[in-house]
């Protein structure tokens, strides 16, 4: 039980950073970006084959990258055994690294397709994540393909369940990013989003550059999805591109903030707690669902179809979300506070 | 051989991409799920040859009727009640992402119940030669011809093809004209899923089949749509065998400067493709060369 509660915990905190990110992007700009997965891959990457290529230059390891990344996992492990301070900045290095590197990904993205409608960015990116994916998946020489690359244990210091420990930090970085998400949509480039959302032509005429706007917002959503995949990676402590699939990285974010309600943080909060659980449940009760209806195939085929028709119900009969996008608080503030004034 | 290879693969590549060309033109969405609809088209032909012992080639008629049936049924199901509630064009693609998830939860279980050979099939065995000539060559380009005269017949000689084509061109004056857009868009999603997958059964000749196949085909699918024009049926039919000559042959050679590990990323082909039509033609090469030409003429 309470391992199940673990699992809710640490799942929510690493889906509801990707879920924000996906919300900043597609519930505040408007922006269909079906390669959500991408970043999340990239930020993974950039862990094991970005930050760890350095340091095996550092070390001078030889060797491939599966062998030589498992030599300076050993050698990562012990130091971060003997000092809890050095694991501690590792941490932050990759996840920096991680926020950059996939902040360029994303604005690098979507630049081609940036200047065109919303189905040429959505197919541009969906193809995008789908090929980077499948390069991943087989590079042997670049991502270690099948095998993965070993990633050294930030938290080798600690003896008990690092599962807590992960979960306690994606909830961390989770609280920072909903900060700065709340702070971008009561932003004026918030509502420059909204309204770009809303009806482009009209931000066009007041002189904007949607292109700079999607880039710009490309970036900061990519960035943080980046850092969900690198604390990803960090607590499988492996990173293996196969993890990175379109459903669970693109599919189910977007199931996430529709749930919930697009454009609204507490929504989508909602919305990955709901799923999170639901999906928890059925992966513990999976041997019973199979017993008893005595299906001939794998429980997640039925939970692939099952997600699916929830996606389909929600657009058709609550397209707004359990919780609908409330207006804009910082201007009726003002205002109030104006008047009150007078 | 290797052009014999590249001609099969555009060949089902140009049906696939006319598919999702006719569905975007009447519906106005790009139909994400069209790489599972072919892949549901391979299992359809492998089921049957399985459990029936039908040949794949004999049993391409019941895999036209039966994806056009489905394809119908995603267009009643999942498309029309969202178009009547106005959704949005995100809205409808969203729609077809889950739909997409759906097929692929249903391939998946057709494929566990078949057994461990359908997780990775091929058909070349099946196949027959006429002077060391592959059968598929003949077969797809078959289908491709017979598909353009009967579609050239069915939209330039029938009445109904000047219904379809003024509901293409412009579906509002077309509705006050009294005629029944929603009959043309049915019609749509009949021989567009059909074709998928005709061209789904097929594809088991040319390379391997398993159950995620269709994500990575949607790929060469919207590169050679785009490439061609996405609203364009000739486009579809240039993009295709541009996307389909060029992910064989240059992946091809590119696997002599780089070595043989390249020829598993010739999907990094159409990819490129895909983002140099955009850069240079966002409307695709039909329309761009149409411009082009008339610049001279002014």
């Amino acid at each position: 039980m309470e391992q199940i509660l673990l699992n809710v915990i640490f799942w929510f905190g690493i889906y509801a950073i990707v879920s924000i990110s996906l919300n900043l992007e597609y519930g505040l700009a408007g922006i269909p970006n079906f390669g959500r997965a991408l970043a999340v891959l990239f930020g993974a990457f950039t862990v094991g084959g970005i930050v760890n290529r350095i340091f095996i230059a550092y070390y001078g390891i030889q060797g491939e990258l599966i062998e030589s990344s498992a030599e300076l996992k050993t050698i990562l492990n012990q130091k971060i055994a003997e000092d809890p301070i050095f694991g501690i900045l590792l941490l932050l290095l990759y996840l920096t690294t991680a926020a950059i590197v996939c902040g360029a990904i994303g604005a690098i993205v979507i630049l081609p397709s940036a200047r065109l409608s919303r189905d040429y960015l959505a197919i541009t990116l969906l193809a995008i994540s789908e090929v980077s994916f499948m390069v991943f998946n087989y590079s042997t020489s670049l991502s270690g393909g099948y095998y993965g690359i070993s990633l050294p244990d930030v938290f080798a210091f600690y003896a008990g369940n690092r599962q807590l420990l992960f979960a306690l930090l994606s909830l961390a970085i989770l609280v920072c990013i909903l900060i700065l998400a709340e702070r971008i949509s009561n932003s004026p480039f918030g509502r420059l989003l909204r309204a770009m959302r809303e009806d482009e032509d009209v931000v066009k005429a007041y002189g904007r550059n949607l292109m700079v706007l999607r880039v710009k917002i490309s970036a900061i959503s990519s960035a943080i999805a980046g850092i969900a995949g690198a604390i990803f990676s960090l607590f499988t402590a492996n990173f293996i591109a196969s993890n990175f699939t379109r459903v669970e990285w693109t599919f189910y974010p977007f199931l996430m903030v529709l749930l919930g309600g697009a454009g609204n943080n507490k929504g989508v909060l909602l919305g990955t707690l709901v799923f999170v659980t639901v999906r928890q449940l059925l992966t513990v009760y999976k041997y019973e669902i199979v017993e008893t209806l005595k299906i001939p195939f794998e429980t997640v085929w039925m939970e692939y179809i099952a997600f699916g028709l929830v996606m389909f119900l929600v657009l058709v009969y609550r397209p707004e979300g359990l919780l609908k996008e409330s207006p804009v608080l910082k201007v009726a503030r003002r205002l109030r506070s104006s008047e009150s004034s007078r | 051989m290797l052009l014999e290879g590249a001609i099969v693969y555009s060949n089902l590549l140009a049906l696939l991409s006319l598919g999702l060309t006719l569905t975007y033109i009447t519906t106005s969405v790009p139909n994400f799920a069209h790489g599972s609809i072919a892949v549901m088209g391979s299992y359809l032909a492998l089921s049957l040859y399985y459990f029936l012992g039908i040949h794949p080639y004999f049993s391409l008629p019941i895999v036209f009727a039966l994806c056009g049936i489905l394809g119908i049924a995603c267009y009643l199901v999942i498309l029309k009640p969202l178009i009547e509630r106005g959704a949005s064009i995100v809205v409808l693609m969203i729609a077809t992402l889950a739909l997409d998830l759906i097929l692929f939860g249903f391939i998946g279980m057709i494929s566990d119940s078949i057994g461990t050979i359908a997780k990775k099939f091929i058909f070349t065995t099946y196949d027959f030669e006429i002077q060391g000539i592959s059968g598929a060559f003949f077969v797809s380009s078959a289908v491709v011809l017979f598909t353009l005269a009967s579609l050239w017949f069915l939209l330039f000689k029938t009445k109904f093809g000047i219904a379809l084509r003024a509901s293409m061109e412009n579906p509002t004056l077309a509705e006050t004209m009294g005629i029944n857009v929603e009959k043309t868009r049915i019609f749509s999603w009949f021989i567009s899923c059909a074709l998928a997958g005709i061209a789904g059964a097929l594809l088991p000749f040319k390379q391997e089949i398993v159950p995620l196949t269709g994500s990575l085909i949607i790929v060469s699918i919207f590169s050679a749509s785009i490439l061609g024009g996405i609203a364009s049926i000739v486009g579809a039919l240039v993009g295709g065998y541009l996307i389909g000559i060029s992910e064989s042959l240059v992946t091809y050679a590119l696997s002599f400067v780089f070595g043989t590990e390249v020829l598993l990323y010739s999907k990094v082909v159409s990819l490129s493709a895909l983002i140099i039509a955009l850069l240079v033609a966002p409307n695709g090469i039909v329309e761009g060369l149409r411009k082009w030409s008339k610049s001279f003429s002014t």
